[in-house]
């Protein structure tokens, strides 16, 4: 059985191929203007990595923002759902997971099922999402991936303001001109980020074990930043890009659908 | 339902309005659900009250208004900037909140700058955040100071008879209103959260009898067929104002129904009666400030909590959503109490934050909404 | 919340910190800089508040004993009651309860901390608390909240009508840690027959759920020594209000804050009046001198601060203005509006001001009921700011009376009520003359903007408008 769950964000678009209970094409492409555009593009990617047609796929689950409008997914369901599926498949052991992607952030907690128990969201603003980072990664000079290994290497973390990405920017070129090390400015922008993420964390309450998905998941800086403030360790997510959880996970409900289907 | 209910939800200067108008009728503009209609209507004035839905932008609210400010009084701001209440005759603003408080100065400084837009009677009409023996009675002072100020602007005489016989009517209103969110509650309700809004709105915009005599027709009008509302994810919805139907239409999609509600522009703003005889200001007053929807009322948390439960048991909600206007940290922060409290009970809570004015966060909050759901619907396969 | 800051109970940290540094000026100068080295983060603030001499230790004392109250009151068998900074604490200590006022407790955290009060602020949206509320209850109370503070007994607050998102704070206090709650309700109108019978029944019934829940009926004798201090101690500040309208101003800037902050702890107390018997003696020595209370003595310009200073973090803020030779004549906060205030002779606001009868505990309690309502805030933000006896009137009247040169509005994000019609405010302000430069920074938070950009926008702002002489 040949089933597919396509993630369509604001920045990324995933994609995962899904076959006898293992991801066998997968795809993170940039996303375009029109979300069906950039559904069918980076599922002809994932497609073409599995060495299959999109004739082949049984069944599709389509998630994120532009999922109502992907023509080829039999079932459109939320993000939240997926990413705690997906994250439930990759930790079995996972009961609170954070997501950071590029435009909002979000916290959830699972039941034993892998079903969300309790969710929170936070968008409303920048400075709590990938695009923060990018932002600042861009006023620093640096590789966004660049930012986590250099927060490591800081001796005195500065205060950046977390309310406005804007007005960060503006902190981050006055410590720039003022000769902070760049360390201590990658230091403060992660912990920045993290602070958000954790008092996002904590309204839901934090049951372990925890992991991170969303591209940001990989910025190590802001992963032992979340640690140190809620003090309880995240697992890390290893066998696969975190990046592609959600769509893991809309590949998991496909799978089961199709099942039901057939029985 | 008669598209005439939704004319009335969207359109601001609606037909009745105009009619009311071109007889020669004066209409006065409120910002509070505190304020006593009653009073409007002895007058022979239309009360009206005051929206800032059809905004397509929002410049003259900003200019005027800081950035830190909640949409809905920048909203009102920016409708009356353009011109769009110049069919008032006269303006209320009420301390319900600070930023709606603020109004106050903002329109009468922005009256300055664009020339004919501030009402030829503009009031400042405070209400108190408690409710007791001075507080009613000083309250009852303020209405008698409105009724002086009304009647020496407009030339009328408000009269204890006038009075009560505005309050019969506005209690057959509240009567048939009462009928309505009973209506809500049944198991396949008749109208949908969107539509029960667009009817409940319409009472804001029109004079109280007329409205009585549609809303008591329509509520006689047997439904066309059986609306296939069974098995819909029963929601209530509360939280800061909301007088736009196409949020509750988002809300409630095609899986769910909204069956009970706490928002200002609600039907909660219009049920308990007030007592007909006695003296008629005083009757209003005790009536007007006892109620406690709003978190203005400070120190009445349990209050409203309790108010929240019966609902629930009564309209057999499955899920409550809570939206709050950002900058809104009176519903906002009481939404973070509701959702502690309610989730230990095990009633499934989604808290949500949006602007005010034109729909436009649509994919972010129907993400949110579907999410919560899927949960309720998850939950459901679980106990069945 | 970091594990770190749930160790210790944060009230009995500020005490620690406060107390060491009060004693830190007993030594010899040499101890004395050996030690601020071990306090890197306190030091700035120490040696900022202990420049202008005996005020400065002074002060610190007060700090120190005001924790010392807070976290012995149990063991002392004294309740505690949260309020808010303008809610007088003469009432209360007429009934022997503790006051602990959020908004002086957070700025004491954003003087003391330091990472200022942040996490505590992010504590409060945890449990439910927007993240727009205002930054100056949240601070202290998400210590509360967590659990990291003493024990609280009642939650009264002053600010319906005249500040929601104050006000709701409170409400959502006593709501979530489920304790007795009362609030003094104020109408829009300051001068009217019809307030001052508000004011006086409504505090009345303070009185009474104070009697309830302390299980102690209003000593009369006890509430006149409390208000016969608080004459006292008006008499004082009237004097340091009419010093501080010489040229140059012979008050340090730090003075203001040490003046209003005496006043929101510690009014109608002896700890109050020390202080500002030791400021007094400094301010008329410096004037008798002609001398500036600026540390570099020259005076290039004065400012008047129209709603609040900006406390994050350390005190940034009085070095800057010390440093730059702006002497600071007053704010919001620093005018209490008693009967033998200059300005309400010279402004002709007897009816706007407060006096103080001790003849019965009638006339007494009106008094009370009087003086509360002209706290800050109480006195001027309740009606709409062009109002008379508002906000506008008020500011207008005293930056002109104290010969001020500009006027600076800093508030927090949380603002409801400023933000509302600030800049109707500074339109209104710039006509009259005085250059009027707006902050956008939170004065508890510095992650909103940061005190190097708050600081360079306040020097771009005297640059191009030309303030310093």
């Amino acid at each position: 059985m040949i089933v597919a769950g396509c993630d369509v964000g604001s920045l990324t678009s995933k994609a995962v191929v899904w076959r006898d209970g293992s991801i066998v094409g997968q795809a993170v492409t940039k996303s375009r203007a029109k979300p069906w555009e950039s559904a069918e593009a980076v599922m002809q990617t994932a497609l073409a990595a599995a060495g299959l047609g999109m004739g082949d796929v049984e069944y599709c689950v389509g998630t994120g923002y532009g999922r109502e409008k992907i023509p080829f997914v039999q079932e459109a369901v939320s993000e939240i759902a997926c990413h705690g599926r997906g994250a439930r498949w990759l930790v079995p052991s996972v009961r609170t997971v954070i997501d950071i992607g590029g435009q909002d952030c979000k916290a959830m907690r699972l039941d034993n099922g892998g079903n969300v128990e309790k969710f929170v969201a936070n968008d409303k603003c920048a400075s709590g999402t990938g695009r923060f980072l990018e932002v600042m990664a861009k006023v620093l000079g640096v590789e966004l991936a660049a930012l986590g290994e250099l927060s490591v290497r800081a001796r005195h973390p500065v205060t950046l303001a977390n309310a406005c990405t804007v007005w960060a920017q503006a902190d981050v070129i006055k410590y720039l001109s003022d000769g902070v090390p760049v360390e201590d400015i990658a230091a403060g922008i992660n912990n920045a980020m993290a602070a958000r993420m954790a008092t996002l964390v904590n309204h839901i309450g934090v049951e372990p074990d925890i992991c991170m998905t969303g591209g940001v998941a990989k910025n190590s800086g802001v992963l032992s930043s979340i640690e140190k403030l809620l003090a309880v360790r995240l697992k890390r997510i290893r066998r696969a890009d975190p990046q592609i959880v959600g769509a893991i996970g809309a590949a998991l409900i496909a799978a089961e659908r199709a099942g039901a289907g057939r029985s | 339902m008669s598209p005439d209910w939704m004319e009335a939800a969207v359109v601001l200067e609606n037909r009745f309005v105009k009619r009311w108008k071109a007889a020669g009728k004066k209409v006065v503009g409120y910002t509070c659900s505190y304020l006593p209609d009653e009073v409007f209507h002895a007058a022979g004035i239309l009360p009206y009250r005051l929206r800032g839905y059809g905004t397509e932008e929002c410049t003259i609210g900003d200019t005027y208004f800081g950035p830190f400010i909640c949409s809905l009084p920048k909203c009102m701001l920016q409708l009356a900037g353009e011109g769009r209440f110049r069919f008032l005759d006269g303006a209320i603003i009420t301390p319900g909140c600070d930023s709606m408080r603020r109004l106050d100065e903002c329109w009468r400084k922005a009256g300055d700058d664009h020339p004919g837009i501030v009402p030829g009677f503009f009031f400042h009409f405070a209400v108190p955040h408690k409710f007791s023996d001075y507080t009613v009675h000083w309250f009852a002072d303020e209405i008698r100071r409105l009724i002086a100020a009304v009647e020496a602007h407009f030339e009328v005489a408000i009269s204890a008879d006038r009075l009560r016989d505005a309050i019969r009517v506005y209690n057959r209103g509240r009567e048939l209103l009462r009928e309505l969110e009973r209506l809500r509650t049944l198991p396949e309700p008749p109208i949908t959260g969107t539509d029960a809004l667009a009817v409940v709105l319409a009472g804001t915009a029109m004079a109280r009898d007329v409205y009585n005599d549609r809303l008591a027709a329509f509520l006689a009008e047997p439904s066309p067929e059986p609306p296939a509302h069974r098995g819909r994810i029963r929601l209530m919805l509360v939280g800061s104002a909301n007088d736009d139907v196409e949020l509750v239409r988002l809300v409630e999609g095609d899986r769910a129904l909204v069956v009970a509600d706490n928002l200002c522009f609600s039907a909660r703003c219009h049920l308990d009666p007030v007592p007909e005889d006695g003296d008629p200001v005083e009757a209003l007053a005790q009536s007007y400030l006892r109620k406690n929807e709003c978190p203005r009322m400070y120190g009445q948390y349990q209050g409203r909590l309790e108010l929240l439960r019966a609902k629930i048991r009564s309209a057999r909600v499955d899920g409550v959503v809570m939206q709050n206007i950002r900058f809104c940290d009176l519903h906002g922060a009481e939404n973070g109490l509701f959702e502690r409290d309610l989730e230990a009970e095990g009633v499934p809570c989604l808290r949500v934050e949006r602007e005010y004015g034109a729909l436009v966060e649509k994919g972010r909050l129907k993400m949110r909404v579907d999410a919560f759901l899927e949960r309720i619907a998850h939950r459901r396969e679980v106990c069945a | 919340m970091r594990q770190a800051t749930r160790e210790y109970h944060f009230d009995r940290m500020l005490w620690s910190a406060f107390d060491t540094a009060a004693k830190l000026s007993r030594g010899s100068e040499k101890e004395y800089r050996t030690t601020l080295k071990y306090i890197p983060y306190f030091r700035g603030v120490v040696d900022a508040l202990l420049q202008p001499g005996e005020p400065g230790r002074e002060f610190l004392r007060v700090c120190a004993r005001y924790f010392e109250n807070v976290v012995t009151a149990r063991e002392r068998g004294r309740k505690t009651a949260i309020t808010t900074f303008c809610f007088s604490p003469t009432i209360l200590y007429a009934f022997d309860v503790v006051p602990v006022c959020l908004e002086v407790i957070s700025a004491m955290m954003c003087l003391a901390y330091r990472r200022g009060t942040g996490e505590f602020l992010d504590y409060c949206n945890e449990v439910g608390f927007t993240e727009t509320s205002c930054s100056s209850q949240r601070g202290a109370l998400g210590g509360f909240l967590a659990g990291l503070g003493s024990e609280i007994d009642l939650v009264l607050t002053d600010t319906p009508g005249v500040c929601d998102t104050n006000a709701n704070a409170f409400a959502f206090a006593a709501a979530y840690l489920h304790k007795p709650f009362f609030q003094l309700d104020y109408p829009p109108v300051l001068v009217d027959g019809r307030s001052d019978t508000y004011h006086r029944e409504d505090y009345r019934a303070l009185i009474r759920f104070l009697e309830e829940h302390t299980g102690k009926q209003l000593d009369v004798d006890r509430l006149r020594a409390v208000l016969t201090e608080v004459q006292a101690q008006d008499e004082m500040i009237a004097e340091l209000d009419e010093l501080a309208r010489c040229v140059p101003n012979p008050l340090p800037v730090s003075f203001n804050l040490m003046l209003y902050a005496g006043r929101f702890l510690f009014a109608g107390m002896p700890e109050c009046t020390h202080l500002l018997e030791s400021m007094v003696r400094m301010a008329r020595r410096n004037a008798e001198l002609g001398r500036s209370g600026l540390a570099s003595g020259t005076e290039n310009a004065r400012a008047f601060f129209c709603y609040i200073d900006h406390y994050a973090q350390d005190l940034r803020l009085w070095q800057m203005l010390d440093e730059l030779g702006i002497g600071y004549v007053g704010n919001i906060l620093s005018r209490h509006w008693g009967a033998t205030a200059p300005y309400v002779r010279e402004l002709g606001k007897q009816d706007a001001a407060y006096s103080i009868d001790t003849t019965g505990l009638d006339t007494m309690i009106d008094s009370i009921a009087a003086l509360n309502s002209r706290m800050p805030m109480v006195k001027s933000i309740r009606g709409p700011y062009d109002a008379p006896n508002m906000w506008l009137e008020d500011t207008l009247a005293l930056a002109k009376m104290y010969a001020a040169d500009f006027i600076v509005y800093n508030g927090t994000p949380g603002c409801r009520n400023t933000w509302g019609m600030v800049k109707l405010f500074a339109r209104d302000t710039e006509k009259a003359g005085f250059p009027t430069h707006i902050m956008n920074g939170d004065a508890f938070d510095e992650r909103v903007q940061s005190w190097e950009a708050t600081r360079e926008r306040f020097e771009e702002f005297i640059r191009v408008r030309r303030i310093l002489r």
